[in-house]
């Protein structure tokens, strides 16, 4: 039994496709989740020329609209945050990996590294999408609930990032193992 | 009273067309200013420690979810609260 097999690397490969695959289809999922909530925005019509009184009233209602939608994106953009932290755990392993005088066990590592952040990234792309999309439909009726709802986002967010943090501790201890095959 | 809705038209549409390129901005810089905080960071401040690099990246990126949460707050100069009960008074 040899400490550094040759096909040590397909462990290590295995961890930085699973990061970036399973925090992607994450950060898919609440991306389509809160898009779906987004879109259905499109039915808030406060039916401007009719009720204005005033070009002032008017252009309050267009800012308003603005505001809405500028906010309304948030929950996507935290989506694509996740996402990013499955693409700089695979940088970070990729970084590292070696045709020869790769240890099995290095190759291990990144595996459980890739698989941590990429199944954390999943759960905290799934809770990003269903709360995205009942607080963005809450949200065009009350305005209060965006407090709330950037609240629960950056809880559902640092899920996330807890993965990407024990991936960076676990890929930390294959750093002094060098000369270990022979 | 049309021409003041036609003004109301236009000043709109531009407020659009700069809602549409800060999007962009913000898209942009949320994909390449992490990577680049790595790859920078990792050759010019942390000397190789991919570590650092890593947590740098991942301020960077957090750093940008915050500007676009306040700038998104003071969207058009009205706090996120006030607007809608200006709308509910001109009712």
């Amino acid at each position: 039994m040899s400490v550094c097999p040759p096909y040590a690397p397909f462990f290590g490969f295995a961890g930085v496709a699973s990061a970036m695959i399973f925090s992607t289809v994450g950060a898919a999922f609440g991306t389509a989740k809160a898009g779906i909530g987004i879109a259905g925005l499109g039915t808030f019509k406060p039916e401007l020329i009719m009720k204005a009184r005033s070009a002032m009233a008017l252009a309050t209602r267009h800012a308003r609209i603005l505001t809405i939608i500028f906010q309304s994106l948030i929950p996507v953009v935290m989506s694509g945050i996740i996402a990013v932290y499955g693409l700089v755990v695979s940088v970070l392993i990729s970084g590292a990996l070696k045709p020869g005088d790769y240890p099995l066990f290095a190759g291990f590592v990144h595996l459980g590294a890739g698989l941590a952040c990429g199944f954390t990234g999943l759960t905290a792309g799934y809770a990003i999408g269903i709360v995205g999309d009942a607080c963005v439909r809450a949200y065009v009726n009350e305005s209060k609930v965006f407090v709330s709802m950037v609240l629960i986002l950056i809880f559902a967010e640092v899920l996330g990032l807890y993965g990407l943090i024990v991936a960076l501790i676990m890929n930390s201890q294959v750093a002094g193992l060098d000369g270990i095959c022979t | 009273m049309a021409e003041q809705i036609a003004i109301a038209k236009a000043n709109s549409e531009v407020a659009q067309r700069g809602t549409l390129v800060k999007l962009i901005i913000f898209s942009l810089s949320l994909g390449i200013a992490p990577l680049s905080a790595y790859y920078a960071s990792l050759k010019y401040i942390w000397n190789g420690n991919a570590t650092w690099a890593a947590l740098t990246a991942v301020l960077t990126a957090n750093f940008v979810l915050v500007a676009y949460i306040i700038t998104s707050i003071y969207e058009d100069g009205n706090p996120g609260g006030a607007s809608p009960q200006e709308s509910k008074k001109e009712r």
